[in-house]
């Protein structure tokens, strides 16, 4: 009777004990796969992210720019741009001196005489700088002009913007009580337009000045500064062609003209400034740091590739096993050293290891040499190059590894040696392994922050492309650079915050696209092998 | 096959029984980029032993001392200190903020006009220890996820389009350069979460960091365990995560720890992602000197990576500042090259020892 009665109730019990069971292991299984959507969510939380704290800058870039042709901001910018090239032709000119002033000294000259050799250059370039002050005065008498319109009108906006959000909290008779100031362009904007005038009369005095000095512009003795002067001439030539064009620009600039949406997107990723915290305008063109990445790896890349994949083809095939044994672990070790030490390295030795090399006399039929930074793209690609080696060398070998034996085996069953299987058997079979592996490199490259913002100058300018290489030993910034810069101090919310989000998402986009491609690389490759 | 033999002979050898001079020319072009090959190779293993060699001399000088205990303990143990540089009595006396203090105040009628240089005496203790929290909180945080989502990738997911997608996304959260977690931990922890400048947000944004190479680690690890030890044990009657608990993970655990082990290395090395989520340049108190236990998850800490940051590019190079620079750079690079070290040797033992 009683084992009639229990035989149910162990059923019951053993039947909820397997319910429970099941459900723990349920449990279990969907907290584990929980844990592995950690890094889809992971990657769509960096994308809402950026996009959340980087959103707003193309608005408020427009309105920046707006705000820049309204209160004639960029009407005094054509004068300026025309009185800082004449500054700047000056600048040149004193380079010339410096070259004219060795080439003296080289011939024995001692300091006075090679002095008094230059005097009447001297001169020359004191009545050269001299004739743009005119053009600097103007300058300096309008700033005040369209720099009080801007603060008035962009506190006007400010005003503006408080009434909306009162407005949109509902509270209508607070927003009622604000009252807009009401600011008064047109009388700046007529001032403003007034002096076009007097731009037409000092820019044709200075380019009768310049012109008359060009006639009667000092001889030079070295042959290298003549070349230099030619050219300069042609440049001030040029220059004072262009002085009537300016003049058009002035007339035909309208405040009223409006700034087309695009152009906040545009402004950011083709502007060729990255200017902030300046008291005229702030620009935040993407371009200088762009080229700044790119100019950086590329350098890497060139050390980081021969390398890379010789060491690759080394260890696989070549290498005794015992080098094998030792060069393999090496080689992946270096891939822990801290980016900041090479970087730290690459300031205290590095650096100085190069100038004194491009200061060295056997390299001085280099033209750029020697050079005048000792911490520039050349400095940080190399550092960067030690950074990508192990990542190619290693996916390197893997898909040099990975290549079936039959292919080496047949190679040297036709008569092919060593070199001849490597080169048109193993190489060809693995290129793809190969390319992606230096794709992924390039990907590790370009996101590298620490090496650049030590060693790569930090200077916001697209280097000087006439120079040809030597674009390559001038200090440029970088996009990881100026985040880690310039986020520690940035005003948290305003538009130089925005820009570096966008910096960050351009950056983060950039390592997406090379990491697919790496990736689609990769995927064809294991089909074509089978 | 002698008529095979002969063919073979006479294509190598001429009548002198000498090689031909093809295949001279081509065992010349051989060798040659034979040792171009070999001689990449040796120059990146130069070039970085040169760093290690350079970093450890100049670092070893901080460090060691060439008198007993033989090492520099105050430099280990204290904290960065503004070194006061003057002349006393015609000689030129460096001394840090403390000890300066006291002088001044044994000499309260002089005034010695002092010029300061930040950071460069005392020690570098703050910082090793901030460095050390956040590895452990990062690592804790990573191989929690990491080996559970392995888990869940080796022994759970049938390949499917889901499974594929993860894994795409691992793929590529690898690639993502360690500045934009920077920037995402900030924009996520820091002002979102409101943990400010907090230990909290650096575990996570440093544990996220490093979550994919343990993933992947880790997966390989439990991929290795043979598949009869799984199915021995459920042809026993065990279930699933009984299985896992008790057939798997004691034999992959080895390896996924090795592994991990590198990562340890990478969280300890970057820089980037606790700029500005982690790390303070200066801080007086050390972590443990917190008001309530709350409050030592949301402090912000010293590390040492920004400490070589720091002393590297906002202070001058000079005679003064050297011998910090290269201390900090060698402690730092010794640690972390230590902790590779232990991965890569520990790894080698594996590959030989463990074939199933």
């Amino acid at each position: 009777m009683e084992l009639a009665a229990s035989a149910p109730m162990v059923e019951l019990d053993e039947h909820r004990r397997h319910r429970i069971r099941r459900l723990t292991e349920q449990g279990i299984r969907y907290f584990f796969g929980g844990n592995a959507v950690v890094a889809i969510v992971v990657l769509a939380l960096i994308t809402i992210f950026l996009f959340r704290e980087g959103f707003g800058f193309f608005g408020e870039n427009l309105r920046s720019l707006r705000l820049y042709r309204t209160s004639g901001l960029e009407y005094v910018d054509i004068i300026r741009t025309q009185s800082e090239k004449h500054a700047s032709l000056t600048r040149s000119l004193n380079r010339i001196r410096l070259k004219e002033f060795s080439a003296q000294l080289e011939r024995r000259r001692n300091n006075e005489q090679a002095q008094a050799e230059l005097a009447p250059l001297d001169q020359f370039a004191t009545s050269f700088s001299d004739a743009g002050e005119e053009l600097n005065g103007l300058v300096s008498d309008l700033n005040d002009d369209a720099m009080g319109l801007k603060e008035a009108l962009a506190s006007r906006d400010e005003v503006v913007a408080e009434r909306d959000r009162l407005t949109r909290a509902g509270d209508a008779s607070a927003a009622a009580k604000i009252a807009i100031p009401v600011v008064d362009s047109s009388a700046t904007v007529t001032r403003l337009r007034a002096s076009a005038a007097t731009f037409r009369l000092t820019s044709s005095t200075l380019a009768a000045k310049l012109s008359g000095l060009l006639n009667s512009s000092p001889g030079l003795t070295s042959p290298a500064a003549q070349k230099l002067f030619q050219s300069w001439k042609k440049q001030v030539r040029d220059y004072v062609a262009t002085l009537p064009t300016a003049y058009q620009e002035l007339n035909i600039w309208d405040p009223a003209r409006p700034v087309p949406w695009y152009r906040g997107i545009s402004a950011f990723l083709f502007g060729r400034d990255w200017i902030t915290a300046s008291f005229w305008q702030d620009w935040y063109g993407i371009r200088p740091l762009l080229v700044g990445s790119i100019l950086v790896s590329a350098v890497a890349l060139l050390f980081a590739i021969p390398f890379g994949v010789a060491a690759a083809i080394y260890v696989s095939e070549i290498a005794r096993p015992s080098e094998k044994r030792l060069i393999k672990p090496y080689i992946e070790f270096i891939s822990a050293i801290p980016s900041v030490v090479l970087g730290f390295f690459g300031i205290a030795v590095v650096g100085e290891v190069i100038r004194r090399l491009s200061q060295s006399h056997w390299l001085s039929w280099i033209s750029f040499f020697p050079i005048s930074e000792r911490l520039n793209v050349f400095t940080a690609g190399v550092l960067l190059a030690l950074m990508a080696i192990p990542t190619i060398f290693t996916l390197s070998e893997d898909a040099l590894r990975n290549v079936p034996r039959g292919f080496k085996e047949a190679s040297y069953a036709l008569g092919a040696n060593r070199l001849q299987t490597i080169a048109r058997v193993l190489v060809p079979a693995s290129l793809s392994g190969i390319i992606s592996a230096i794709l992924l490199g390039f990907g590790r490259v370009i996101g590298e922050t620490m090496v650049v913002l030590l060693c790569a100058g930090n200077r916001i300018e697209i280097p000087d492309f006439s120079e040809g290489l030597g674009a390559f030993f001038q200090p440029v910034h970088t996009m990881t650079g100026i985040i880690a810069q310039e986020m520690g101090e940035v005003v948290r919310g305003s538009i130089h915050y925005h820009a570096l989000f966008m910096v960050g998402l351009v950056l983060f986009m950039i390592t997406l696209a090379i990491n697919y491609a790496a990736q689609k690389i990769v995927q064809r490759y294991r089909m074509s092998i089978g | 096959m002698t008529n095979f033999q002969m063919t073979k002979d006479e294509s190598i050898t001429n009548d002198e029984g000498r090689p031909s001079s093809f295949r001279r020319r081509s065992r010349v072009i051989e060798r040659i980029a034979f040792w171009s090959f070999r001689l990449a190779t040796y120059a990146i293993i130069l070039a970085t032993s040169y760093i290690f060699l350079d970093i450890t001399v100049k670092g070893a000088r901080t460090v060691f001392t060439t008198t007993p205990p033989f090492i520099n303990v105050p430099f280990l143990t204290e904290k960065p200190e503004t070194l006061y540089v003057f002349d006393y009595q015609g000689k030129q006396k460096s001394l840090g903020d403390r000890e300066f203090r006291a002088f001044q105040a044994q000499h309260p009628n002089e005034d010695f006009h002092p010029s300061t240089v930040a950071y460069s005496a005392g020690g570098i203790w703050p910082c090793i220890v901030g460095t050390a929290l956040l590895v452990v909180g990062s690592m804790v945080l990573a191989l929690l996820i990491g080996i559970s989502s392995a888990i869940y990738l080796s022994e759970y997911s049938r390949d499917s389009r889901s499974i594929r997608i993860i894994r795409i996304a691992i793929l590529n959260l690898a690639g993502v350069p360690s500045i934009v977690f920077g920037l995402f931990g900030f924009g996520l922890f820091v002002i979102f979460f409101h943990w400010n400048v907090s230990l909290l947000a650096g575990w996570f944004t440093l544990g996220l960091m490093v979550l994919p190479a343990i993933i992947t680690a880790s997966e390989e690890a439990l991929r290795a365990v043979p598949q009869g030890l799984r199915e021995g044990s459920l042809a026993l009657g065990a279930t699933k995560w009984q299985t896992i608990r008790k057939n798997v993970l004691p034999y992959a655990l080895p390896g996924i720890l090795t592994a991990s082990i590198l990562g340890i290395a990478r969280v300890a090395g970057e820089t980037a992602p606790i700029m500005f989520t982690a790390a303070y340049a200066l801080r007086d108190e050390m972590p443990w000197q917190v008001q309530r236990w709350t409050d030592f998850f949301f402090q912000g800490v010293m590390a040492l990576p920004y400490h070589i940051y720091v002393v590297s590019s906002k202070i001058p190079q000079n005679e003064f500042t050297e011998h910090v620079q290269y201390g900090a750079a060698f402690v730092f690079l010794v640690l972390v090259m230590l902790i590779a070290l232990t991965s890569v040797v520990l790894r080698e033992r594996s590959r030989n020892r463990l074939s199933w």
